[in-house]
């Protein structure tokens, strides 16, 4: 039983994935069999058939005493299938056919005769013209009358040659008329080539042959059946787990959420009719996914309570002694399934209060924000860590308020534009390194860069704003720690911290961390070479500082880097990457050193491309991502 | 439906395309004699049916057939002569199941103006029919069980029950609701195949993180 239930997860998981592939084969032809059969259902018929200017010929009465014996012409002709009286332009003929197939369309073989006289006749040009004319009401003028052999892009069927008489008509009408019989086979114009276009690419008859038994067709009809069929077991899977209930009222309920020591975080709301990963994604907590929720990454887990059914997905991913233990993927399972949940790769998260206690301009655009805890303890913290803040819905301003006077050139082409932001909840980096002592740090310091908007369409950085004019004595809420990204303890190695821009905080915690070691156990003291890039003198942060400490403390080495430097700067020139790159085989042994990366994007897939063709081991790259 | 061939779903192979060609020796009858005894025959035809030589024409909306050695005139079809063509016709080996003369209410698959037509059922694969009208002796209509299946599909493929028309309201709503969930489908698909490959491949190589925002 159990192993059928496995096999079946393995199945599931098989045929998500064969949708997932199929719908890239099938998805554009199956767009175009939509849009065009929506263009069959709401086109005009009488104007997709072409004949516009087509009347019906006026029957001509036959005098059957001059009528020759069709003994006589039988007698006379090659072998004939068939003998008719017809009329063409109000003369009697006798078409003789010679050799017949089904259809029309397909090879006949005819001759005429003169139905009074016994006349041979051929349809020449002229006829041609004429037959044309007396089927066409337009007030068109002929252009000019040509005779075709087949194919036709007009008449892809037709297999006999024909006679194509083309009006100067505003739908530029084309009558076909057959040579063999002087049958008017077909009217054609604009309107009915516009929609042959569509039967093209609705029946893929890209050779026009004017059917739909090509083999391309055929090859997507049976993908796209098989794309029919795993959606259609798919979206029934997605039934018995519950994921279509409909609910009209969006109800809310507490989720309350642990981290993985089991200490409460704290509760959410959440909207009912969401599943867990987006519940949670509401509130920011971004649980690592990457198929989009479907089940297949299986990178979203965490812990519920042990009953909890298991779908599919569950079992391709967890043994069974783990979904005994409550591993689910937070996707695969609706808020109202469960009334709490353990996150697994958080720890110590809670939920605080801040009271911003000291706020200050670093640098033009970034602030360093100095909080203590509202209430009657301290945060302790692995240096590295970040807080989420919870950004309350409020006004904003682009242009900082309490903007110090010799900061505002800076900001001058920045426009003034105030806005309104809904809440959302941002993280940021704490930047100080005491987070270890004791009784824990006695304030949170942050290094926040204001987050200009790229151009008027967007806002500018709503979290950044915010806490940037936060004034003194204001609070907010924000949870954490939350420890990604730290020092490897029990290790001897050589740190290399690399970053740029804001993205010092985390690193500057990490050192003082290391130098706060330092002063507890002189026996701990490991090298740290720390590159810092930035674009001109006055961005680059606490550049005294570090400088003061490199004295202090002489493992420790600075190296600051400028992209802009003023004309008086005698430091290094360029890019944090660059001076990395030129100073590496100095430092140590590769293999002896651990990078610490936090900077914009640029600068971290850079280094990221460096270090792997050094052929630095990934185990001793640490970074902090962070995006602009 | 685009699997099979759509002139074997006609029917074309269950019917011989005779070529015999007109044998005037047999025509002792003369047009002159059919004049006087049809005076308001229009559309006159000399065709064979199976071993004769035949006048078909058109009197009063009626359609007939004389018989070109003798005047003998041959319509309406009797069961013995429709049986007889309808083997004439069929390239199969099935024998006759059955036999039936339908001068109104045709079934869908045969057109109502073919009316009278006799239906001739042959015991063969497929549950094949040909209609031969009763005024002509020609043939009218060939279905098997793929053409009807095929035409139950088509009425499925345009959401019309009724007469096939692909212009109706529920193909209309449902073409609008399949167009919207597969244009949803295909920015699924954009986001699940060419964004999380690129971030499973950024995560990988780099080996996890998270993201600060502004």
């Amino acid at each position: 039983m159990l192993l059928n239930k496995v096999s079946g997860a393995d199945l599931m998981l098989l045929i998500k994935k064969l949708h997932k592939w199929l719908s890239l084969l099938v998805g554009i032809q199956l767009l175009l069999w939509l849009g065009t059969g929506l263009f069959f259902n709401l086109m005009d018929h009488q104007k997709a058939s072409g004949n516009q200017y087509r009347q019906k010929t006026v029957p001509v009465h036959v005098d059957m005493a001059r009528l020759i014996e069709p003994q006589l012409v039988l007698s006379k002709s090659k072998p004939v299938v068939s003998l008719k009286q017809i009329s063409l332009l109000a003369q009697p003929y006798y078409l003789l056919t010679h050799q017949n197939t089904l259809y029309r369309h397909l090879k006949n073989n005819y001759s005429l005769v003169h139905a009074y006289s016994g006349e041979p006749t051929v349809i020449n040009d002229v006829m041609a013209g004429k037959l044309a004319q007396s089927s066409y009401k337009g007030q068109g003028v002929i252009k000019n009358i040509i005779k075709l052999s087949p194919p036709y892009d007009d008449i892809p069927r037709e297999k006999n040659d024909v006679w194509q008489i083309n009006y100067n008509d505003e739908v530029n009408t084309s009558v076909y008329v057959d040579v063999g019989s002087g049958r008017i086979i077909k009217h054609s114009n604009d309107d009915k080539r516009f929609a042959d276009i569509f039967f093209m690419l609705h029946f893929m008859d890209y050779g026009s042959e004017g059917s739909f038994n090509n083999v391309q067709i055929i090859v997507f009809a049976i993908f796209t059946l098989f794309f029919s069929f795993t959606g259609f077991i798919w979206a029934i899977e997605l039934g018995l787990n519950g994921q279509y209930k409909l609910s009209f009222t969006r109800k809310k309920r507490k989720l309350a959420l642990f981290d993985k020591d089991n200490q409460a975080i704290g509760s959410f709301e959440v909207t009912t009719n969401s599943n867990l990963l987006d519940g949670l994604a509401a509130h920011d907590i971004a649980l690592s996914s990457t198929c989009g929720g479907v089940g297949t990454c299986g990178q979203c887990k965490v812990q519920l309570n042990h009953n909890t059914k298991i779908t599919s997905a569950d079992h391709s991913h967890f043994n069974d002694e783990q979904l005994k233990q409550g591993f689910r993927l937070a996707c695969q399972h609706n808020v109202s399934e469960v009334g709490q949940l353990t996150l697994l790769d958080v720890t110590q998260a809670k939920k605080h209060l801040l009271e911003l206690t000291h706020s200050e301009f670093i640098s033009p655009f970034i602030k360093e924000l100095r909080f203590k805890v509202v209430g009657d303890y301290r945060l302790r913290f692995r240096a590295g860590a970040h807080m989420r803040f919870f950004i309350p819905a409020a006004r904003g301003v682009s242009i900082p308020q309490r903007l110090p006077e010799e900061l505002k050139p800076h900001w001058h082409h920045i426009e003034h534009l105030e806005y309104q932001h809904n809440a959302c909840s941002r993280s940021y980096s704490l930047a100080n390194g005491d987070g270890q002592s004791a009784d824990g740090a006695e304030e949170l310091v942050f290094t926040i860069k204001i987050q200009n908007a790229a151009n008027n369409s967007v806002l500018p950085g709503v979290g950044s704003s915010y806490l940037c004019n936060l004034a003194q004595g204001q609070t907010i809420e924000a949870v954490g720690p939350f420890e990604d990204f730290y020092a490897k303890s029990n290790s001897n190695k050589t740190m290399v911290l690399i970053g740029a821009g804001s993205g010092i905080a985390p690193l500057k915690s990490i050192l003082e961390e290391q130098l706060l070691n330092t002063d507890k156990d002189p026996l701990a003291k490991r090298s740290i070479y720390f590159f810092y890039g930035a674009r001109a003198e006055q961005d680059l942060l606490y550049c005294h500082e570090f400088f003061q400490l490199s004295k202090q403390y002489p493992q420790f080495k600075y190296f600051p880097v400028l992209s802009q430097p003023s004309g008086d700067w005698t430091g290094a020139r360029g890019y944090t990457q660059e001076l990395l790159n030129s100073h590496l085989e100095a430092i140590n042994q590769l293999n002896r050193l651990e990078f610490y990366l936090c900077g914009p994007a640029k600068m971290m897939t850079d280094t990221m491309k460096l270090l792997q063709e050094k052929h630095v081991d990934a185990s001793n790259i640490a970074f902090d991502q962070f995006t602009q | 439906m685009v699997i099979f061939d759509i002139d074997y779903i006609h029917g074309d192979s269950l019917v011989v395309n005779h070529q015999n060609s007109i044998d005037v020796a047999k025509i002792s009858y003369p047009l002159s004699a059919l004049r006087q005894q049809y005076p308001d025959a229009k559309h006159i035809a000399v065709e064979n049916f199976i071993d004769q030589v035949v006048y078909r024409f058109t009197a009063f909306d009626k359609k007939y057939l004389v018989d070109a050695f003798n005047g003998e005139q041959l319509s309406p079809l009797n069961a013995k002569d429709a049986k007889r063509a309808a083997k004439y016709y069929y390239s199969g080996t099935g024998e006759i199941v059955e036999i039936e003369l339908i001068s109104e209410n045709p079934p869908f698959e045969l057109s109502p103006r073919t009316l009278p037509a006799w239906r001739i059922n042959f015991d063969d694969f497929g549950s094949p029919s040909l209609y031969v009208s009763a005024q002509t002796g020609k043939l009218v209509g060939k279905r098997h069980e793929f053409w009807r299946t095929f035409d139950l599909m088509f009425s499925l493929h345009v959401m019309d029950y009724e007469d096939e028309d692909p212009s109706n309201q529920l193909l209309f709503w449902f073409a609008i609701f399949a167009l919207l969930a597969a244009i949803f489908g295909a920015v699924l698909s954009y986001l699940v195949i060419f964004k999380s490959n690129k971030a499973d491949v950024a995560k990988q190589s780099i080996g996890g993180g998270f993201n600060v925002a502004d």
